[in-house]
């Protein structure tokens, strides 16, 4: 179980302004700039659930997962991961944990998977048997077999990602922590992470927190979801819940001779809208319907829960 | 500790991925080495017209130059920036996410690589010695066995002086330039641009207070057999005394930056 409570980050960077002026005025003197990348988030995840944490770039998602990871300590608040404290950094809290990311290699560029796998296989002293079904589960199911005996360096992104994703597994953590592991992968590859993950959340029951931006990951893998806004959690419910908050309204959707946009309208507003629309511009195309829950996130990102 | 046993292997590995590279590093610079020191030291002692400088004969310095860059590599192990780099680009994360000691992880990836350079100078030595009149003799190999020794102990006492220095970046994003000096100092210090008896005495005595002289200029003399027994013993008590002090410096700056460290990299 994850129980995080009044959990606050905060981060002090310096300010240099632009130009050569600013770079020798650094040199003497340097503003600090506070950033409070969490403010007293509260938040509780059982066994075997996957939540999906979504939020604008700089929102503070990294900053929990690396909190709770291990990674960064914390300004104030509590943390218990399976009733550890993550920057404690225990190892027998570390040998139940994984950390993915997508945009940051665990393995080692200049070896083939394999070699890596065989480190971490100590690391995480997984017996021989173990860690023999576990190669060969993962291999298949991923369909990297053919790639394990290839540097890692020259393995395609999804091929690496396949790869970060199998050394994440190899010791069965109960809990895991991905950080947009499909960022930058094709279509079939995200496609291909998404069903593998699915699986294995089926199978093996971790609990698992996922960050992404690709609205497809947070639909087809979490049924629960948190959106986070400059550091505040503003909302934290089930995904059906998501598109009944703007039960009251419809989006248009337009295609005039010179563009396509959206526009969200009361229910009670949208006759005089679309007449409007009508005669301000050159309509090749018009629908209306309920707006979807890619809408709604993004409408929460930027107005907070009285989403407009 | 089985996982030591593969972290020295892994890094084995990746000092072979690179077949090219491993070629010219073990064999090519050698060669290089050999030909640079020994032209250019002839050249000296022709335009001072002498045979003996400070106690050192041509061979003798020839050896001292060869065994220089080598001494060197052996001493700064995984190179400057080991750490640092990995704390600025943000792959210092996962020894924190591993259930395994950091400081015992990057130890023993930097002396992996001290080892391996440690091979090139026996590789160099024998064959540079092979050549001369005298040929490789017991003693001469004993030497080799205590300078090689006095050497790899030397670079995990500058490893640890390494890591004190580089742990800094946990909260001051970029060291470079402070590692270069730090490099500077114990290069110019120790010996390695010119032998500690050219400096003047009391510079020499000075510098017997500082850790410098046992990390460079003690393991190649060693390894020449200029040293004496009771100079080596003394000389390793020091080292590890420094040894001592680093670690302690560096476990202090660890647990001054990990609450400051924020993660972040490319």
């Amino acid at each position: 179980m994850i129980k995080v409570q009044n959990l606050t980050k905060t981060f002090v960077s310096h300010i240099k302004e632009p130009g050569l002026k600013g770079s020798l005025k650094a040199l003497v003197k340097r503003e600090k700039k506070t950033k409070e990348a969490l403010k007293s988030i509260n938040l509780e995840i059982k066994q075997g659930e996957i939540i999906g944490l979504i939020g604008a770039n700089g929102a503070g998602k990294t900053t929990l997962v690396k909190i709770l990871s291990g990674i960064v300590h914390p300004t104030s608040g509590e943390a218990t991961v399976l009733g550890f404290k993550p920057w404690e950094r225990q190892n027998e809290y570390r040998k139940q944990m994984s950390l993915i990311m997508g945009q940051k290699a665990q393995v080692w560029w200049d070896l083939p998977a394999l070699d890596s796998f065989l480190l971490l296989k100590e690391i995480y002293q997984i017996p021989d048997k173990i860690y023999k079904n576990n190669i060969e589960f993962l291999a298949d199911t991923l369909m990297v077999k053919d790639q394990l005996r290839t540097q890692v360096r020259k393995l395609s992104l999804g091929e690496r990602m396949k790869i970060e994703l199998m050394a994440a597994l190899l010791h069965r953590p109960q809990v895991i922590f991905m950080d947009e592991p499909t960022i930058g992968l094709d279509l079939s590859s995200q496609r291909a992470v998404r069903e593998f993950m699915k699986n294995y959340q089926k199978e093996f029951k971790p609990i698992t927190i996922l960050t992404s931006h690709y609205m497809e990951d947070i639909k087809e893998l979490c049924p629960r979801v948190v959106i986070i806004k400059e550091g505040e959690f503003v909302f934290d419910g089930a995904l059906s819940q998501i598109q009944r908050l703007l039960g009251d309204e419809k989006c248009l959707s337009v295609t005039t001779k010179e563009n396509t946009f959206k526009v969200n309208v009361p229910r009670t507003e949208l006759s005089t809208k679309t007449a409007e629309i009508f005669k301000t511009n050159e309509v090749l195309d018009l629908n209306i319907h309920d707006p979807s829950i890619e809408d709604v996130i993004e409408s929460i990102m930027k107005h907070g829960m009285n989403p407009k | 500790m089985n996982w030591w046993r593969f972290v020295v292997a892994n890094e084995i590995r990746k000092i072979l991925a690179f077949r090219s590279d491993f070629w010219v590093t073990f064999l090519g610079q050698t060669l290089v080495l050999i030909l640079i020191a020994r032209a250019l030291w002839q050249s000296i002692f022709a335009a001072n017209n002498t045979e003996v400088m400070e106690g050192f004969t041509l061979p003798m310095m020839t050896l001292y130059y060869i065994i220089v860059p080598i001494g060197n590599k052996i001493l700064t192990g995984e190179n400057v920036g080991f750490l640092a780099r990995e704390i600025y680009d943000g792959s210092f994360n996962r020894y924190l996410v591993y259930p395994i000691s950091f400081f015992q992880y990057k130890t023993l990836t930097y002396l992996t690589h001290s080892v391996f350079y440690a091979l090139q100078l026996v590789l160099i030595y024998l064959l540079f010695n092979f050549f001369t009149p005298e040929g490789i003799t017991l003693n001469l190999l004993a030497n080799l066995a205590a300078g090689v020794s006095v050497f790899i102990f030397a670079s995990y006492v500058f490893c640890m002086l390494a890591m004190a220095i580089e742990l800094i970046s946990l909260w001051a994003d970029n060291i470079w330039s402070l590692m270069v000096m730090v490099r500077f100092f114990v290069y110019f210090l120790g010996g390695s641009y010119m032998p500690l008896n050219f400096f003047p005495d009391w510079a020499e005595k000075i510098l017997n207070y500082t850790p410098f002289p046992y990390l460079v200029s003690l393991p190649i003399r060693t390894t020449m057999g200029l040293a004496s027994s009771s100079e080596i013993q003394q000389g390793l008590i020091l080292l590890l005394s420094w040894a001592i002090l680093f670690h302690l410096m560096a476990k202090l700056l660890w647990h001054k930056g990990e609450s400051r460290y924020s993660g972040v990299g490319i």
